[in-house]
């Protein structure tokens, strides 16, 4: 249910409307000077981008592909991100991988930045740790075609200094007997 | 088999059951869940999975329900705490050496270890040993890859190639936990009903390599049909999503082909992806946009098919032949075969035998299981229609016609599956003889692409994007329903013998399609030319 409150009759008056709002416009602005020139800040806003936002360890910015000890790809494609992303950003391509104890493995991993809500239910439907929402924020791009992340972009770029690894481990889970 | 029926009682509710079935098979008629693994309707009881356990009256031990057959007055119940907890503990059994693969195994999504552990499970494992680790990856065949580890030793391959295909290939090896199907050395899992192996392995152990990675079991949508690979038309399912279609299953039908289908079906999918289909009408020779000969030039199939229409109204039929193979239904056949006898007056209509084991004798061939040497689904369905329309030609009538220049329109009503005319090449340059060729065909051909001359290609709708009948050899008729649209314009031979005559068509109705529609990250290609 939701609660509708339909405008009363006094909203017609705009003048008193216009009249109050400009009255706390001017006085903010009267004291953002007084106190800018007093030198103890108290506005909100920043500088960007010479001051910039500390934001919580927990934000959730660009994806990072994680990788195993030996810097190859933890994803092992079994595209439970892609059926939980909300925005249908995901697109992977599995193969068949060489090794019989990798066994599968993508071939092609792209996210759709421009189309992701960065909800990070790829995140939580991983089940080996191997995509996780990293600190980045700031990504500009010069066209349009570089919002589409590649493997490359995901797990190697360079502010990534060659990759996070994952916590999931294939060969210690295999010799735990798990 | 008596068709008597006895009375027990299953779960406190009184029923009766045909005399001679087992607890499990009564237990299904009457519509009771049970757990079971090892339990296939179309194989014989091996009773080794321990899963179906029922309490029965007056029994002091539980019972396994697909080996104990009912009697008169039988009180069974599997409901029960006992039962619930006898069949967890088996469960943990089971699920001792079976490794957490689920990620990377193609059958998680309809895995009856997954849907069993969800339903009867749901225990804190109580092992703390390690787990046995087997073989991972085994080639057993050209068609089917086995993880042993995954392996609950069920036994359905087992029992399906001793039982069903004959053929001996599986085999358990080793004893207690090392124990492990596998084949004999030198003689891989090489039958035409290997893949049934697949479907029938309740875990992810044996898996398809055609369908391996491709896509994850609840991305894909299905649909039921028959199937179109030969005469038998087995009841099939196609598994498709927006990007294609990806397999094909069988469907239990106990008229025609039980629980199985043979691997040569399981291919028909592939030419009827997007990839291998014609989308425009192809129109090249004189007189067209793209000049004289030098070009094609590509239209709507809609204004294609009105063309030749006309032009063929126009001649009143003179010198006009028309092809038929067996790949269509019979509703087409009668459409297209009315436009050319009613409108046109004209008797010439040929059938395009084709014959993939050599000589005309290998029609009747039967492989004792489900294969026929007939590899068209509607053979039956064109010759009845044949004689419905008083047609007796024969196919040397049309070489002595495009010899004599007596006939010299002739229009083809192509294979949809071009991989079972292994003549199809010859027909081409045959048919091409003609001064005019108009040429219907729902896939690609090179042969077709590289024809001089006046050419008009229109594409065809596939078995799946239209409704209709087939005939199969027993004169049995099943009917097919539209499922996806895979070519947006392609024609139907009804909806062609509608243009023909000149009337207009009804628009198609919607329904899922394939390619059409938003395409994961599609938009990026059009900002990457920003």
């Amino acid at each position: 249910m939701s609660l509708v409150q339909r405008p009363k009759p006094i909203a017609n008056w705009f003048l008193p409307g216009i009249l109050s709002g400009m009255g706390l416009t001017f006085s903010k602005l009267f004291w953002n000077l007084v106190t800018y020139v007093g030198g103890n800040r108290r506005i909100p806003t920043l500088n960007y981008p010479e001051e910039k936002y500390e934001y919580s360890p927990r934000f959730k910015g660009n994806h990072v592909l994680t990788v195993k000890k030996d810097g190859s790809l933890r994803c092992t494609a079994c595209m439970l991100c892609a059926t939980n992303c909300p925005a249908d950003c995901i697109t992977i391509v599995a193969a068949e991988h060489n090794d019989p104890t990798v066994e599968k493995y993508p071939i092609s991993y792209q996210i759709d930045v421009l189309r992701c809500v960065f909800c990070g239910f790829c995140e939580e439907a991983c089940p080996v740790d191997a995509i996780r929402m990293g600190p980045e924020w700031q990504t500009p791009g010069l066209n349009g075609a570089s919002f589409n992340y590649d493997i490359m972009q995901l797990a190697y770029r360079p502010q990534l200094k060659g990759g996070i690894a994952s916590v999931v481990d294939e060969k210690e889970r295999h010799e735990a007997g798990i | 088999m008596s068709t008597n029926t006895i009375p027990c009682t299953i779960n406190g509710k009184d029923v009766e059951v045909k005399e001679g079935s087992t607890i499990i098979e009564a237990m299904k008629a009457n519509g009771v869940e049970i757990a079971h693994y090892c339990w296939h309707p179309g194989l014989s009881v091996a009773g080794v999975c321990r899963m179906c356990m029922v309490e029965i009256e007056g029994n002091p031990r539980l019972q396994i329900a697909c080996n104990t057959q009912v009697v008169k007055g039988m009180k069974i119940n599997n409901t029960s705490d006992k039962v619930k907890d006898a069949v967890k503990w088996t469960l943990d059994f089971h699920l001792i050496n079976h490794p957490l693969d689920c990620p990377i195994c193609d059958q998680a999504g309809e895995c009856g270890l997954q849907d069993q552990y969800m339903h009867y499970g749901k225990y804190e494992p109580e092992m703390a040993e390690a787990k046995v680790k087997k073989h991972k990856v085994v080639d057993l065949g050209p068609r089917v890859v086995l993880d042993s580890e995954r392996c609950i030793l069920c036994s359905r391959c087992v029992r399906f190639t001793d039982e069903v295909s004959k053929t001996n290939e599986l085999g358990i090896f080793n004893r207690g936990d090392r124990a492990d199907i596998s084949t004999f050395p030198g003689k891989p899992l090489d039958n035409n009903y290997s893949m049934n192996t697949v479907d029938i392995c309740p875990v992810g152990a044996l898996t398809s390599k055609d369908f391996r990675f491709r896509q994850r079991a609840w991305l894909l949508k299905e649909h039921q049909t028959v199937c179109t690979g030969c005469s038998t038309g087995c009841s099939t399912k196609v598994f498709f999503n927006k990007e294609g279609l990806f397999r094909v299953k069988p469907v239990y039908n106990e008229q025609v082909n039980g629980h199985w289908m043979c691997d040569i079906g399981r291919d028909v999918y592939k030419f009827v992806n997007k990839e291998a289909r014609l989308f425009d009408a192809k129109v090249s020779g004189k007189g067209t946009g793209a000049g004289n000969g030098l070009g094609a030039e590509w239209i709507l199939p809609k204004r294609a098919a009105l063309k030749v229409g006309e032009t063929l109204r126009a001649n009143k039929g003179k010198g006009v032949a028309l092809v038929l193979t067996g790949q269509h239904t019979v509703e087409e056949y009668d459409a297209l075969l009315g436009f050319f006898k009613n409108d046109l007056g004209s008797d010439r209509v040929f059938h395009w035998v084709n014959t993939v084991g050599g000589g005309p004798e290998s029609l009747e061939a039967f492989d004792g299981l489900l294969l026929r040497g007939d590899r068209n689904p509607n053979t039956a369905g064109l010759k009845e229609s044949l004689q419905k329309f008083g047609i007796k030609t024969q196919w040397k009538e049309l070489l002595e016609g495009l010899a004599s220049g007596a006939i010299t329109t002739v229009v083809v009503a192509g294979p949809e599956n071009q991989t079972f005319f292994p003549d199809f090449k010859a027909k081409v340059v045959e048919l091409s003889k003609a001064p005019r060729l108009i040429w219907l065909t729902a896939g690609k051909n090179l042969d077709l692409d590289n024809l001089t001359g006046d050419v008009t290609l229109i594409p065809l709708k596939s078995y799946l994007e239209k409704s209709g009948t087939f005939v199969n050899h027993a004169g049995l008729r099943q009917k097919i329903a539209k499922g996806l649209t895979i070519v947006p314009n392609a024609l139907s031979l009804t909806e062609v013998a509608e243009l023909f005559a000149g009337r207009e068509i009804e628009a198609a109705e919607s329904c899922s399609s394939i390619g059409v529609g938003r395409v994961q990250n599609e938009a990026t290609t059009v900002r990457g030319s920003l």
